[in-house]
């Protein structure tokens, strides 16, 4: 639509070269021009930003205001003038020529096309026989990822060069396709996480960890799927940093995206596994994929004097609750003792008393970031308990867990120690392995 | 013979998509059937070929119905921000459908929408295009099959039975009774 009103951008310092390089380039062909004001605006004391106003456009210098006149008002440039799309980048060849290992490995690094750690320079005959890992034709397509500018296909070959990259063998493939569905992670200035939890035979199969020290770096189905999800994420969506990966201070969980196997032989009686409690037979392969920013770990034996759920209520007090989301990781000792000791017939009867029992002032719910995003809008629309919690005081304690159903509960480690992890993780329901076989 | 190495995201191609900003233009959801022909009150071979299938859908009277017993049901307008601010279903809330949208960054808000609730997801298109999508996505994220659905024949079916609407284009940007 052509409203032939001048118009420009207003964009604050950290992400004004995003908007006037890579999405100017690749989302409209046209450049729009911005001013820019600094970086935070948002937690700063109004006579900060009032002086943002008052103060210097940070890209040209000039008094802020001038800048936005002179911004509407300035005739065209000839790139300005331009119409129509942009020209189509060049595609990069399917094969690259034949080089030595030192400038290929130099080649992917200077491209990001991987974690940073070696790979497995994924050569074709590398990646043919990865490819017999599954019966799915190299060509079929999993999905199409909308990157900017664009989309892109991601296929089973591609797929099978990120595993190939990551260190996996064929039989890891299936899961890796199955993970795939469920790619790029979460690209967010703030600093994303994820979890990728293996559900079913196929951790029995590919020895996947579930018991001690499921979560850290001794296994090597864990290390090379949680990896592959990186370098799939990386590569098929095209993340690179400062270029449109944005997250602050990043995140070192991306380099394995908490992948691990659900220990579900040791599962109290009553408890279901994860995917099971998503509606799949116990008898089927699946890969569940999560999704937040915060994981707060226990410190220490449980005590009688203050139960583990108690001790796991008050962390996630700290969460921002949005969607209610979180994802409660616990060792089969504690899930022994919350079963045995306190009650809980079923995750989903512990999910249900997380949900009446986390409480947080109305304050620190409503001034996270997230929540001003998602919360505020159905507030300001009437919608309830959003709207009746924006009316209360600040002290006022909410429960903010409205939705038990988006508490999951998952059980994993060794027996060790009286061990669990809460995180603010949302889960989307599992994909099937199988399918991917 | 040297090896030859494969580029690893290189496969894809960096299409450009200059109708990127039309939501008509964006690419369909994968698992929406064959393009619709026929409407609500169809016969019911036509309704085989509606999008979204598997999606239950309900009608606006019974929607209707059930919103005047206020909490029962909550209405999501899945059109964009602008639309939803010109005219929306009265009490709706705005949960824009965008197939080119990173999910997750949607997820945050389909999560944020009551679990014990019976949600209504509308677009303003003939046969829930836009907002069966949406349904299917609340699906994946736990939400029962039962407390989620899409209004049959969407906005304007709503706006057909002069059931009430809310927004800038309605009567000077006040909520009226409008339509009939």
């Amino acid at each position: 639509m052509q409203c032939k009103i001048p118009a420009i951008g207003v964009a604050s310092s950290n992400i004004v070269h995003y908007a006037t390089g890579y999405v100017s380039k690749y989302q409209t062909g046209m450049p729009i021009r911005y001013v820019s004001v600094p970086f935070p605006f948002t937690g700063q004391p109004r006579a900060v930003d009032v002086g943002y106003v008052s103060g210097k456009d940070m890209l040209t210098g000039q008094p802020l205001m001038s800048a936005v006149v002179n911004a509407l008002t300035g005739p065209l440039t000839v790139e300005e003038k331009m119409s129509g799309a942009p020209p189509e980048e060049a595609v990069e060849p399917r094969l690259l020529p034949p080089d030595s290992e030192e400038n290929l490995r130099m080649l992917f690094e200077d491209k990001e096309w991987t974690d940073f750690n070696s790979i497995i320079l994924p050569t074709e005959k590398r990646v043919t026989a990865m490819l017999k890992g599954t019966s799915h034709k190299p060509d079929e397509v999993i999905k199409t990822i909308n990157i900017t500018g664009g989309a892109r296909q991601l296929t089973v070959e591609k797929v099978a060069i990120n595993a190939v990259m990551a260190g996996a063998s064929p039989e890891h493939l299936p899961v890796i396709l199955a993970l795939a569905t469920q790619a790029p992670f979460g690209n967010s200035t703030s600093s994303m996480a994820n979890m990728v939890v293996i559900s079913g035979p196929i951790r029995n199969r590919l020895k996947f960890n579930c018991g001690t020290n499921a979560m850290g770096p001794y296994n090597r189905s864990n290390a090379v799927v949680g990896r592959a999800f990186t370098l799939m994420s990386k590569t098929a969506g095209d993340l690179r940093n400062n270029v449109n990966a944005w997250e602050t201070l990043g995140n070192t969980m991306q380099y394995n995206n908490m992948c691990y196997g659900e220990n579900e032989e040791a599962l109290p009686d009553g408890w279901d596994p994860l995917h099971v409690e998503m509606g799949f037979k116990p008898t089927d392969s699946v890969i569940t994929v999560g999704t937040g920013w915060s994981s707060i770990a226990s410190v220490g034996a449980s005590q009688s004097i203050y139960p583990t759920h108690y001790l796991m209520r008050d962390y996630m007090s700290s969460f921002c609750a949005s969607g209610s989301a979180a994802t409660i990781v616990i060792d089969p000792t504690v899930a022994g003792l919350l079963k045995d000791v306190h009650g809980f017939k079923t995750k989903a009867q512990l999910s249900e008393w997380f949900s009446q029992n986390v409480t947080k002032t109305n304050a620190s719910y409503w001034g996270n970031g997230v929540i001003q995003s998602t919360a505020v809008p159905f507030a300001l629309a009437g919608l309830e308990p959003y709207a009746s919690w924006r009316k209360l005081p600040d002290d006022a304690l909410i429960k903010p867990f409205t939705n038990s159903k988006a508490i999951h509960v998952v059980v994993a480690g060794g027996k060790v120690q009286t061990m669990w992890f809460v995180t603010d993780f949302g889960i989307r329901r599992g994909v099937s392995i199988d399918d991917w076989m | 013979m040297k090896p030859r190495f494969f580029a690893s995201f290189l496969l894809g191609t960096l299409m450009l998509m200059p109708a990127a900003l039309s939501s008509r233009a964006w690419p369909k959801h994968p698992q929406q059937a064959a393009s619709a022909k026929a409407g609500p009150g169809s016969s019911a071979s036509a309704k085989e070929t509606l999008p979204f299938p598997q999606v239950p859908r309900i009608t606006a009277e019974e929607v209707e119905r059930l919103a005047k017993d206020k909490g029962n049901v909550v209405l999501v307008d899945t059109d964009d921000s602008e639309s939803y601010a010109a005219e929306h279903i009265k009490g709706a809330v705005n949960v824009a459908y965008d197939p080119t949208a990173d999910v997750r960054d949607q997820d945050q808000l389909l999560s944020a929408l009551p679990g014990d609730k019976l949600i209504v997801f509308y677009c303003n298109c003939p046969h829930e295009e836009d907002s069966a999508p949406l349904v299917l996505e609340m699906w994946e994220l736990g939400y029962g099959h039962d407390k989620v659905k899409a209004l049959e024949g969407g906005l304007t079916r709503w706006e057909q039975l002069g059931y009430p609407l809310a927004g800038t284009d309605v009567g000077a940007g006040a909520t009226q009774q409008k339509g009939n």
